[in-house]
């Protein structure tokens, strides 16, 4: 699986240029609310719950200043990801203790046999260990400029 | 929703990122992710669990054990269990006070 594999699952209502949330638990529900209206989502609260579950496994903010929150719910039916961005930065439990800037959520439906989503998870975690795809990210005008430089165009 | 149906989903949600965690840990730990809190979702289980009447918690334990999944999607009318049309009526207000069932299997239905 590639980036561009990956990205089929993600569109411009599901891209969050600019989080306000600077806590984790703000952030989780901001990348809900945008789960939500980008999917038009009936039960975000299920959503919620299944990431703060998640959340208490351990911290997904795995990578420098990126954070993947993922799993799997009732609620959707097909795998989807919100890409989201944070300019002042969330602390978001990292390992490092630095804040998070980068989101990539993974949504995926209970019946997903096939772990897409573990596999999109794990090509995404490779594409962002760039130090300098990580500025363009950043930087990125708007969703188009955000997919070109993840596929490195 | 129905609370006690918001309950059952993300118990059920909950037990899927267990089984999940046990079975594919391994795999998650390589890409960094720390697991160590599985024993602490465990709990969170057991105190959900707690807060579920009795007899609708027996009901998922009997229907999870006879099918892997108690409660399921309704999808184009549909039982996503095992595809039996779902009336109408069932998603009408009167309804959505209280757990429904598909008629044919008698999993427990979810509006996603």
């Amino acid at each position: 699986m590639d980036i561009a594999d990956v990205l089929k699952h993600t569109s411009s209502e599901l891209f969050l240029p600019d989080l306000q949330a600077t806590d984790k638990e703000s952030a989780i529900q901001e990348l809900v609310s945008g789960l939500s209206s980008g999917m038009n989502i009936q039960n975000p609260d299920t959503i919620l719950q299944m990431l703060q579950s998640r959340e208490s496994l351990g911290s997904t903010a795995v990578g420098p200043g990126i954070a993947f929150p993922h799993g799997r719910t009732l609620a959707v039916q097909q795998l989807s990801i919100l890409m989201a961005r944070s300019t002042k930065g969330v602390d978001f439990d990292s390992e490092d203790g630095g804040p998070t800037h980068l989101f990539f959520v993974l949504i995926a439906p209970p019946q997903d046999m096939g772990h897409q989503y573990i596999k999109s998870l794990a090509t995404l975690i490779d594409s962002v260990q760039d130090t300098d795809l990580r500025d363009k990210l950043m930087a990125a005008d708007n969703y188009e400029a955000f997919c070109a430089a993840l596929k490195g165009e | 929703m129905h609370p006690q149906l918001q309950q059952l989903v993300a118990l059920q949600d909950m037990m899927g990122m267990i089984r999940e965690i046990e079975e594919k840990g391994s795999e998650l730990e390589d890409m960094g992710f720390k697991t160590a809190g599985l024993d602490d979702l465990k709990n969170a289980r057991e105190e959900l669990e707690g807060k579920i009447d009795p007899q609708v918690m027996g009901l998922f334990r009997r229907l999870t054990g006879k099918f892997g999944r108690a409660v399921v999607p309704v999808i184009g009318n549909s039982c996503t269990g095992c595809f039996a049309l779902i009336p109408a009526s069932f998603v009408s207000k009167t309804n959505a006070g209280r757990l429904q069932y598909c008629e044919s299997c008698g999993r427990i239905l979810y509006w996603p």
